[in-house]
């Protein structure tokens, strides 16, 4: 091959001359060598980086005259530094750049932009709402890129995206320096992509994302929608999956469900493991109460806890949010506390926890929406299957999600009587062991209710 | 804090410090210029945590203090008052209230703790430049800066110290400007640093033609102390190409034209050079340089230039831009082109230690 290639220089050189002067020649070619040529690329070794920087500049047109003269074709030419110069200190060198930079951007040694060092995995209350996201998490962050990779963790507001992906990122960002933790909400990934394309920096920006050992990207869903931000993801994706870095994703829902998110993103979403956070249960959410009262050093009542668990259902940061409120009341009037004080306190929250609860009425909109029925048929006594089976599923989903009575639900629907009701229960049931379809729809109305 | 002060002096200290404030930045803080009292001037520094810029004006202080205020806001205010004289008193918030004749503005602005300090330069190694020298140098050459962003080691001026000189060099390959600088300096000062284009901008903006300006250089970072300014700045990393590989060793022809008769011939004819092909041609003869332009389907220019050239006939092409930039950053009246062939570089010269070498574009015949 050495031989073979130093034959194809001479023959280049041959052609080269006549097509730049004497001096040129000397000066900038007689130092190159060729190191190696396939069907649609040439490799040419150069002493160091000017060298390239001046024959890209100014030699090009005469170095692919002479190329396709003595190959038969244009070939794209690669140009590669000899070691011990620029280029392999340059290699070398990236790594301490990136720290200082760091650096002086957070005004303190080896965070990541982005994390709050209060995210971390001994903060975060397990439990069964939220063991497998957990553990994944635990997984990612000791070995990256070797077990789960896309992580992708989804759930609703407030229950722990986005701690445990910036606990990921702290674990890593603690254990080796060396690891290029790049934590960012997909929204900040779009403007950052916008602000290159206005100034022409899509190069800059490219290079940034890319080189990050673990991406963690927060809220993915805001790229639904967003077509050249999705395609430029998906390279970013594929260039780090490709080099074995880990990337972690959360959302607000599976990514199958993200609304205008392109095939070949979900697919890939899907790729690794998926992870879900439920609402957290009531002995969760006490111990996550007494866990946030023991680090703000807060002493309330077990009675007060107690109210606090049973009664805020949907939301942690809303139950931590709630403990502040009535903490800094007790702290600041020094009265005491009180179910009546409590309940005071937090009316606006408590009504929202209740307005949260799904009402028949919203079930019979909703089905009839995404039946295209109207609501009316809800209640009227036609009973043509496109409309019978629409409500059926509703009077299901009543049954499901409210705590009315089999009476009470058969009243809602026009004054049907309970074994009408008890029987449509058992007919969606049944249709929906035995058809996917079905049962994909029913869910998604349901999840769709309870957001 | 509480302080008065003309709207002279405030504007042309914020017009130093507002041009480093981007308008887009992930940190709202990185937007807003930080106000200190300091004795009996007041500070202003901005940042974009690449290049840090720090001005200051002598003030009437009332109450010592410290606060940040959103700097193209606070800028544009200021320019459009009234009165001459202003009075700028900021509340515990970090509310600022202006007066000023009969106008009355409150702006909110931010904690002064959340502005990112400048870096420190405790045991770096100084150097002193005559702010003049410094600024006649970065003019020559700033303009050559690449802005080719795969190519960031080319994306700064070189700052090179050695042998008591200080080289600057800029090129973006396929032109290179060169100029040096004596300079007095211990051995152990020599280095090779590139400062970035952002700060050779804002630093140009700063110097003016008395005084000195104190360069130290630490770590990876550059700061340039004029007194009663201060500009701090990363450096870009990486090695910068070894650049005395481009300049050509012997020159055939020499020719002396005066600048800006040469300067104003190249930029009417370079009117008809054409978008697409971008050259313009010299035509040498003896006595004389016929300087020509053509586009096709839309026309040609051609002028005459009488020169002291006794050398052989030839004609060479360059882009005109690329040729006019030194020509219209170089001071001097007389300057010296240097060619040997219409293959190779040619090279412009002045009497002091300058070159700037230019590729040439291929003729088509």
């Amino acid at each position: 091959m050495d031989e073979k290639c130093s034959q194809l220089w001479t023959k280049l050189s041959a052609a080269l001359k006549p097509e730049v002067s004497a001096d040129t020649f000397k000066r900038w070619f007689s130092a190159v060598k060729l190191t190696g040529a396939t069907a649609d690329e040439v490799t040419l070794l150069v002493p160091n980086n000017i060298y390239q920087f001046w024959i890209e500049s100014n030699h090009m047109t005469a170095l692919q005259t002479a190329i396709s003269s003595v190959l038969g074709g244009p070939r794209a030419v690669k140009f590669v530094c000899a070691v011990d110069t620029s280029a392999g200190s340059d290699a070398a060198e990236p790594e301490p750049g990136i720290s200082a930079r760091a650096q002086a951007a957070a005004g303190r040694a080896n965070k990541t932009p982005g994390l709050n060092p209060r995210n971390t995995f001994e903060s975060f209350v397990v439990g069964p709402n939220n063991e497998i996201a957990h553990a994944a998490s635990l997984a990612v962050a000791q070995s990256p890129a070797k077990t789960y990779n896309p992580l992708f963790i989804y759930g609703g507001v407030g229950l722990g995206k986005t701690h445990l992906m910036q606990a990921i990122g702290q674990y890593l960002g603690a254990r080796g320096k060396s690891t290029r933790v790049m934590y960012l909400s997909s929204e900040l990934f779009i403007n950052e992509f916008i602000d290159a394309i206005q100034h022409n920096n899509l190069v800059k920006f490219r290079k940034r994302y890319r080189q990050a050992d673990l991406l963690l990207i927060d809220d993915i869903h805001f790229l639904g929608g967003k077509e050249r931000s999705q395609e430029e993801f998906f390279h970013t994706f594929n260039t780090l999956f490709d080099g074995h870095k880990q990337i972690v994703l959360s959302s607000d829902r599976p990514a199958s469900e993200i609304a205008n998110l392109e095939h070949r993103l979900v697919s890939r979403f899907e790729w690794g493991l998926t992870a879900e956070l439920q609402p957290p249960d009531v002995e969760t959410r006490m111990a996550i109460l007494r866990k946030k009262a023991h680090t703000l050093k807060i002493k309330l009542r077990d009675e007060i806890f107690d109210f606090l668990a049973t009664r805020i259902k949907t939301n942690v940061r809303r139950l931590e949010g709630a403990l502040m409120r009535v903490a800094s009341f007790a702290s600041l009037s020094g009265k005491e506390l009180t179910h009546e004080v409590v309940e005071h306190l937090l009316k606006d929250i408590l009504q929202e926890e209740a307005r949260r609860a799904v009402t028949i009425d919203q079930i019979q909109r909703r089905v009839a929406e995404h039946f295209d029925v109207r609501l009316a048929d809800m209640t009227s006594k036609r009973r043509p299957a496109n409309i019978a089976f629409p409500r059926q599923i509703a009077m299901y989903l009543a049954r499901e999600l409210t705590k009315a009575s089999l009476n009470e639900i058969g009243e809602a629907f026009g004054g049907r009587d309970h074994g009408t009701v008890l029987h449509a229960c058992k007919l969606v049931k049944k249709r929906m062991k035995e058809q996917d379809k079905i049962r994909q729809t029913i869910s998604f109305i349901d999840s769709a209710l309870q957001r | 804090m509480k302080f008065s002060v003309t709207k002279e002096k405030l504007l042309e200290c914020l017009q130093q410090v507002q041009n480093v404030v981007s308008t887009r930045t992930t940190l709202p803080i990185l937007s807003n210029v930080l106000l200190q009292t300091n004795g009996r001037e007041v500070r202003l520094t901005t940042t974009d945590l690449d290049v840090g810029v720090r001005g200051s004006f002598e003030a009437n202080i009332e109450k010592e203090g410290a606060t940040t205020l959103p700097a193209r806001r606070l800028f544009t205010i200021i320019r459009e008052l009234p009165s001459s004289e202003i009075q700028f008193d900021v509340d515990g918030k970090n509310a600022a209230s202006i007066r000023s004749g009969q106008s009355f503005f409150k702006i909110l602005g931010l904690p002064e703790e959340e502005f990112p300090p400048l870096p420190k330069f405790d045991d770096s190694k100084v150097v002193t430049i005559r702010q003049k020298d410094l600024r006649d140098g970065l003019r020559k050459t700033s303009y050559a800066i690449s802005t080719d962003e795969t190519r960031y080691v080319l994306n700064g001026v070189l700052f090179s110290f050695k042998d008591n000189k200080l080289t600057l060099v800029a090129t973006d390959g396929r032109r290179l400007a060169m100029l040096d600088i004596d300079l007095e300096f211990p051995r152990s000062h020599e280095a090779d640093i590139i400062v970035p284009t952002k700060a050779v901008t804002e630093l140009q903006r700063l110097l003016t033609d008395d005084g000195e300006v104190r360069v130290s250089v630490g770590g990876s970072q550059i700061a340039f102390d004029l007194n009663n300014s201060l500009l701090v700045s990363k450096l870009i990393e990486g090695n910068y190409p070894n650049y005395r590989q481009v300049i050509p060793g012997e020159m055939k022809e020499r020719v002396t034209l005066e600048r800006e008769t040469f300067l104003n011939s190249l930029r009417r004819v370079s009117l008809l050079a054409s978008d697409k092909s971008n050259s313009i041609k010299l035509n040498f003869s003896k006595n004389n340089i016929d300087i020509t332009a053509n586009t096709p389907e839309v026309g040609e220019a051609k002028e005459s230039l009488p020169v002291a050239y006794k050398g052989r006939e030839f004609s060479i092409a360059f882009n005109p831009e690329f040729l006019m930039a030194p020509l219209r950053n170089l001071a001097e009246d007389e300057i010296f082109l240097d060619l040997i062939d219409e293959m190779s570089p040619g090279v412009i010269k002045i009497q002091s230690p300058f070159l700037y070498v230019l590729m040439p574009m291929r003729i088509s015949s």
